[in-house]
């Protein structure tokens, strides 16, 4: 464990080098040479207006894009340049969030979040050992055998970052996960995000909502064509939106 | 890999796409049996030259006095003692020929007595007699495809009346199997394009089908082997069935197509037995149905899984 200290002040969990990445087509990139480290343990909000580049940083972090020029690592791998069969094994290290939810509306909630453990070739032991404890500690204890269809939209998204969670991942990207939800519900899932965030794991969360950010103070970064404007602990969302 | 995740994805796979998986698996059968064929069909041709190749022969005729042929060859009459030597001559030295025998007339004349009805040689004035039936040499080839050689060497000279190519008779057979072997490729090969063409509609089809939870298997990191494994598997089973229904279709062909027909009808030819049969399934070079058919099935899945679920 002592070694996991050590690399704590090694290297940080997400580091951005002169990132730039630019879609096919004319335009200016969505991101201009970002370069920014996020450490173990962190909880980041990335906030700037639509089209700024917050998805995008989070799809380069999943090495669902490659960046055009620049370097992104995670747990201090440049991971453009990993082999393509490492991608599930780094995929394995991340959980992921989205607004909408992305739950199969043929399986149970027990199953949903059962179903990130199985295609990674979890024994079905483990499986039925860590999915209750999961969904209890989302709050959904007694809802494992409901269809997602059967949940209000907060719920869903417990199940999803239960989904996320349960494999314990070392970072947890959230693409607005309260995007579709009214303000209390948000409130709900942002201290389940604070919880998780609590045993250690890496929160990235990209968002729009003012005032959830000016709520749960934690660090800025945020993003305008591209580029990070600002970058500060404890933040407020900005004062220009 | 839990087999029983794998096992209910196949079931579910093969229930959601029954009817793409039905025309694929009707389309293999169909032009995996057609493609059998044509390779049955052109073993029985390579049996049949083999055999024949054996036994064809090209029969010289000697003149005879009024030889019926008006040929200036026989001008003279009857061949002459030296007439004949030269053209034994010529046939003993050319490369063409493997062997030759020589038949008189009375020996043809009796064997003749033997095959043709008894009118000919009856009356008067018979039809067939020893005098104007001809002698001739029963010439053996090396090569049952190569005989301009002799034919032109012996054609011209004094005291042949003419040269009957038994091969002729049978160069409409080789024809016959000819067309089939290749109707039955052409029918096949369309079909075999239209199968791999079915393949590929049905990945993009069971991928679209599956994009959501593709998505998450990838997004939770699940390897592009283990969000495959459905779709390889799928194939191979359509594979599997259309290669039976073929095999089977082929093996019904044999039995009472083959062994119960036409051997047993047309028995002074070869017929194909079942090893070669088994040849047209498994065999390797042509490649066998069996093989045709999971190529047909597995190559377009493989390429096409890489393409639709790139991790
Ligand atoms: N797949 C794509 N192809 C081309 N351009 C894209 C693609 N995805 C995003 N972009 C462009 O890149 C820029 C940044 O997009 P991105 O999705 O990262 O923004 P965002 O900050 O997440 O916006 P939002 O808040 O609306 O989600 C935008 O100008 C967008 O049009
Ligand atoms: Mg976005």
């Amino acid at each position: 464990m002592a070694r996991a200290g050590t690399s704590r002040t090694v290297f940080p969990v997400i580091r951005f080098e002169k990132v730039t990445k630019r879609y096919p087509g004319p335009g200016t990139p969505a991101l201009d040479q970002v370069t920014l480290d996020i450490d173990k343990g962190e909880f980041v909000y990335l906030v700037g207006t639509s089209g700024s580049g917050k998805s995008t940083a989070l799809r380069l972090v999943l090495r669902e894009l490659r960046p055009t020029t620049g370097r992104v690592y995670v747990a201090g791998k440049e991971i453009n340049r990993m082999a393509g069969w490492k991608v599930p094994r780094l995929r394995r290290q991340i959980g992921t969030v989205f607004q909408d939810f992305r739950l199969l509306p043929n399986k149970s909630v027990a199953e949903n979040v059962a179903f990130a453990l199985q295609v990674i070739g979890r024994s079905r032991r483990d499986i039925n050992k860590v999915v209750p404890d999961t969904l209890e500690l989302v709050g959904l204890k007694d809802k494992g055998d409901r269809m997602p269809d059967e949940l209000s939209g907060g719920e869903q998204q417990r199940v999803a970052i239960a989904r996320a969670f349960v494999n314990r991942p070392m970072i947890l990207i959230a693409d607005e996960p309260t995007g579709n939800l009214d303000p209390s519900t948000s409130v709900g899932i942002m201290n389940l995000l604070g919880d998780i965030n609590q045993t250690g794991t890496t929160v990235v969360m990209a968002t729009h909502d003012h005032g959830i950010v000016d709520q749960f103070r934690k660090r800025v970064i945020e993003l305008e064509h591209g580029k990070v404007i600002r970058d500060e602990a404890a933040g407020s969302y900005g004062f220009r939106h | 890999m839990q087999l029983r995740y794998v096992f209910s994805e196949l079931r579910t796979g093969l229930r959601r796409n029954l009817s793409m998986h039905l025309s694929v698996i009707l389309t293999l059968f169909v032009s995996l049996t057609l493609a059998g064929c044509g390779a049955l069909v052109q073993r029985e041709a390579n049996l049949t030259a083999e055999y024949l190749g054996t036994q064809l022969q090209i029969r010289v005729n000697l003149c005879t006095d009024n030889d019926p042929s008006n040929s200036p060859n026989c001008a003279g009459g009857e061949v002459t003692e030296e007439q004949r030597a030269r053209i034994e001559q010529e046939i003993a030295g050319n490369d063409e020929v493997r062997s030759f025998d020589y038949q008189t007339k009375e020996e043809g004349f009796e064997k003749a007595k033997k095959t043709l009805p008894d009118v000919v040689f009856e009356g008067e004035n018979p039809v067939v007699t020893v005098e104007n039936w001809p002698g001739a040499y029963w010439v053996t080839l090396k090569d049952p495809n190569r005989a301009d050689g002799i034919i032109s060497a012996v054609q011209g000279l004094d005291g042949v009346s003419g040269i009957i190519d038994e091969r002729a008779a049978l160069s409409q057979i080789f024809g016959i199997m000819k067309v089939l072997k290749f109707g039955s490729w052409i029918a096949s090969g369309a079909l075999l394009l239209a199968a791999l063409l079915q393949v590929a509609n049905t990945i993009r089809l069971a991928a679209l089908a599956r994009r959501r939870e593709i998505g998450i298997m990838r997004l939770v990191g699940a390897s592009t082997l283990y969000i495959s494994v459905p779709f390889l598997l799928e194939a191979i089973v359509t594979a599997v069935v259309g290669v039976a229904l073929a095999a089977g279709a082929l093996a019904a062909f044999q039995f009472w197509g083959v062994q119960r027909g036409l051997a047993e009808n047309v028995s002074f030819l070869p017929w194909i037995e079942w090893t070669d049969y088994q040849h047209a399934i498994v065999g390797l070079q042509p490649p066998g149905i069996a093989y045709v058919g999971l190529a047909l099935t597995l190559v377009p899945t493989l390429l096409l899984t890489r393409k639709y679920i790139k991790v």
